[in-house]
């Protein structure tokens, strides 16, 4: 029997650096790449980003030291299609999470971006159905506290 | 530049029906069929609908009133469980102008020999053109006219 389970959770992050560079770094696939994929212990297959409405990102990564977590092997799929394009205020898009080609969720996911003083203050908010084996709205919620984390080392360190 | 607002919502409908969930899902799944009771009023003509059922598939539709603006839905779908899930994202567009992005989980359950249909519809609707209480009204009136169909 299919079971789902529905949540929304929302993210807010300040950053110091101006919109255009916040957003830049969603747009340009070697930026997303080192924010989104790359990390100590993961290990990336594939990463490609058509930043475009109506493009695609699509990366399949597994987690090096996880094989005690996850089993043996254990290879994760993202399908992200650009919903909206907002260039600087706002990104839209849809995306789904296999393990191991299997579907376990699918999310809407809307970044936005409003100036503050200088800086910007991004507000994640996701809409996610979980599905049977899905990892649930908290571990989600936590993994986008870390990317958006991880955002900000990036911009930090890149400019 | 113009000011963008999201307002994020949810929210779900619930229905029973007389017909099987293997009815009712083909009724989403049949092209044909989903076609004769997933459309607008009466009085906003054809609604030029495509559905390709399969995950990664696109369906479309769209109509409104006479000498009125253009409602355009585009969805793709993204999960698929025959007879019990399938979830569609989609965009609803006035004329040129985007109104909503929107994730649509519709769940059929058995009950006796008929079903429960659940729909979740978690949405972003955007710059005030939209919101949820009006969606959720007329995705109301899309389910009555499934039941209408299924009746005949």
């Amino acid at each position: 029997m299919a079971t789902t389970e529905h949540a929304t959770f929302a993210v807010e992050r300040d950053y110091k650096h101006a919109p255009a560079k916040v957003f830049a770094a969603w747009a340009d696939p070697r930026a997303k790449r080192a924010w989104f994929a790359e990390g100590e212990g993961w290990e990336i297959k594939h990463f490609e980003l058509d930043f475009r409405e109506g493009g695609a990102e699509s990366s399949k990564f597994r987690f090096t030291k996880g094989d005690e977590t996850f089993g043996e092997e254990t290879w994760f799929g993202n399908d992200t299609v650009f919903n909206e394009i907002v260039p600087n205020q706002r990104i839209i898009f849809t995306y789904s999470m296999d393990r191991n080609g299997v579907r376990f969720s699918v999310s809407l996911g809307c970044a936005e971006f409003k100036p503050q003083g200088a800086g910007t203050r991004l507000i994640f908010t996701e809409h996610a159905a979980f599905f049977e084996g899905g990892d649930g709205a908290a571990m989600r919620e936590a993994g986008w506290r870390e990317l958006l984390q991880k955002l900000d080392d990036h911009l930090t360190a890149a400019n | 530049m113009k000011e963008r607002a999201s307002t994020h919502a949810t929210f779900v409908i619930e229905r029973t029906y007389k017909a099987s969930p293997a009815k009712v899902f083909a009724a989403f799944a049949d092209a044909k069929q989903k076609a004769k009771w997933f459309g607008g009023p009466e009085e906003w003509g054809p609604s030029n609908h495509q559905l390709d059922f399969r995950v990664g598939g696109k369906e479309s539709s769209s109509g409104g009133p006479p000498g009125g603006p253009v409602h355009a839905y585009n969805g793709t779908i993204w999960d698929l469980v025959e007879n019990e899930r399938l979830v569609i994202s989609y965009e609803m567009h006035l004329d040129a102008t985007r109104i909503s992005v929107s994730l649509g989980t519709t769940e059929i359950q058995p009950n006796g020999s008929g079903s429960t249909l659940t729909y979740t519809e978690q949405g972003a609707y955007l710059d005030g053109y939209d919101d949820a209480g009006q969606r959720e009204e007329g995705t109301r009136e899309l389910f009555n006219q499934l039941e209408r169909y299924l009746d005949q």
